[in-house]
């Protein structure tokens, strides 16, 4: 559904991003991951057409974007970083101004208007002046804008920000129900917990493209792979053995459990126990745990700046 | 055009709604367009027994028949020159807030990530500030008109408007002067800070006006028919080139990237 090679976007002689390239497919929530400056929102302005690269080429539903400018922004919805409304007319006429834009007969607009803002839980208050809504109301309001004319492709930067748990969780939903509906999502976001739990592939970026992988991906890289020690007692004394052995690195111990990263696991796993059990050592258990994307993503974006 | 139809027909609605643009508007039409015309006419028999009228009208226009009906005739042109802040200042007022607020208020992303046309986009923008600048000085000089004549008819048996340079200043130089203060608006605002230094330019414009009534009431200088229709050409000549430098500057990438916002 979009393809991007080698992208690279130069704002005077600062580089926002440089030489990136992938693929996104129909119906796949692509994670989009950085710190601030990073290049996201320069990535998705891009998209969007927006803004055009100073290189590279990007092709969106099998058109070139940069020739297509219209047509892409036609069979795309844009939640920006800033849910920006017309403060002063309702939150209705907001979603007619914007959709009156697009090529959609004025029945399935009016239709998809009511859709969006019931299922938002904005209708009973349609009608109030979109300035008078709380910040969580206009981000919804947002959101049911940039999908007012149903797109193919759905570019989100930060869906959830500034949402209460409850309404986080039902944007969540929302955007993992597009699948269904073979919509691609874009999804900008700092909350790795989100990424991780919504995007089918994630790419984390500074400017350069760092890794692109499925969390699973991620999880089973020798380096993300950790294990969990639960000891009788406490734990600073028994992993103090086996630091610099094995490959072993310290990731965190607390009480009686200790956090681990091994070097070739299934080689050092056994050695470790071994050694472990002969210096007297109470095991209650030893589990092969997950690192999370955010340690992973830390992980990255530390090795990244030590470059 | 369609699309830039329903950016107009919403922002136009935004700008009715806006006390902050119509009561300096209708304090300057109910100055221009009615007290002074009428403090003119009703008090030009007693401006003409003053001796230093008297000798004004005998140095610009030598000796005369009728000295109230060139008087009043000197008056006219100089109100009508007077009018032209109107079409000056609306869209100095107008463009501004209609471009900066939608940054100002992160609207202006979402807008053009749909499939509207910059040039449309411009062009909705651009009517928002035009059409009501043509409409408000149009009104104020058929207000003028009305008052003149009422004014005139009573009290010397004649009415003087519509004449030729106010039909000239009305619909030519009126509405060229707005679509030159429109893109100027347009192009201060790509990099202005705020609304209120974009609205500065409206009083950068409206200086050259004031030159010219200085020049007049200074009888160094009579503006007439050929006056006006030059100065309509020289205007005429400069749209162009304001108009190339609005959508050089309006385009969607210096707009989101290079215009100073806040934000």
């Amino acid at each position: 559904m979009i393809t991007i090679e080698n992208l690279t976007k130069k704002f005077g002689d600062n580089t926002a991003v440089e030489d990136i390239s992938f693929d996104i497919n129909e119906s796949e929530i692509f994670g989009f991951l950085g710190p601030n400056g990073a290049g996201k929102t320069t990535t998705i302005r891009i998209l969007s057409t927006l803004i055009s690269p100073t290189s590279g080429k990007i092709t969106i539903d099998n058109r070139d974007s940069l020739s297509n400018g219209e047509y892409v922004r036609s069979i795309t919805g844009l939640l920006t970083e800033s849910p920006g409304m017309y403060e002063k007319i309702s939150a209705y006429d907001n979603l007619e101004y914007y959709s009156s834009f697009y090529n959609i007969p004025v029945s399935t607009r009016k239709n998809n208007i009511e859709k969006y803002l019931k299922m938002f839980d904005l209708w009973d208050r349609k009608d109030d002046l979109a300035g008078t809504y709380s910040k969580g109301m206009k981000q919804k309001l947002a959101l049911s804008r940039a999908l007012i004319h149903e797109p193919k492709i759905l570019l989100l930067d930060e869906p959830t920000a500034g949402l209460d748990p409850e309404s986080a969780h039902m944007v969540r939903i929302f955007i993992e129900s597009l699948k269904k509906e073979r919509t691609t999502v874009f999804l900008c976001t700092h909350n790795l917990e989100e990424a991780s739990n919504l995007s089918d592939r994630v790419c984390i970026i500074k400017k350069r493209i760092i890794r692109i992988a499925t969390l699973s991906e991620l999880q089973n890289n020798d380096k993300n792979k950790r294990a969990e020690i639960v000891f009788t007692d406490d734990a600073d004394r028994y992993i103090r053995l086996l630091e610099g052995t094995f490959g072993v690195k310290v990731i965190h111990t607390e009480k009686n459990i200790a956090i681990l990263v091994i070097e070739k696991p299934e080689i050092s796993n056994p050695l470790i126990i071994k050694k472990l059990i002969d210096s007297g050592a109470g095991i209650l258990y030893f589990n092969e745990v997950k690192a999370t994307l955010e340690e992973i993503y830390l992980d990255l974006i530390k090795d990244e700046n030590t470059k | 055009m369609k699309k830039a139809g329903i950016i107009f027909k919403k922002e136009i609605k935004e700008v009715i709604r806006n006390k902050n643009i119509w009561l300096p508007i209708l304090i300057i039409t109910a100055i221009f367009s009615i007290a002074i015309p009428l403090f003119i006419i009703l008090g030009s028999s007693s401006l003409l027994s003053d001796e230093d009228t008297m000798n004004f009208i005998n140095k610009m226009f030598g000796h005369v028949d009728d000295p109230i009906r060139v008087l009043i005739g000197f008056a006219l042109n100089q109100l009508l020159i007077f009018l032209l802040i109107l079409p000056a200042m609306v869209p100095s007022l107008i463009a501004p807030s209609s471009v900066i607020m939608e940054k100002e208020n992160n609207t202006l992303e979402p807008l053009l990530a749909t499939p509207v046309k910059t040039s449309e986009l411009l062009l909705g923008k651009s009517l928002t500030a035009w059409v009501p600048a043509f409409f408000i000085s149009t009104i104020s000089f058929i207000i003028l008109t009305i008052v003149v004549d009422i004014a005139a008819f009573i009290k010397l048996d004649y009415a003087p408007l519509p004449n030729i340079e106010w039909i000239i200043v009305a619909f030519l130089l009126s509405p060229i002067l707005s679509f030159i203060l429109t893109m100027a608006s347009i192009i201060v605002s790509s990099r202005s800070t705020d609304i209120r230094s974009a609205q500065g330019i409206g009083a950068v414009i409206i200086f050259p006006i004031y030159l010219i009534i200085g020049l007049q009431l200074a009888g160094l200088f009579l503006l007439n028919i050929t006056y006006l229709l030059i100065g309509c050409l020289v205007l005429l000549a400069i749209c162009p080139l304001v108009l190339k430098l609005a959508v050089k500057v309006f385009d969607r990438e210096n707009i989101l990237t290079r215009w100073k916002m806040k934000g």
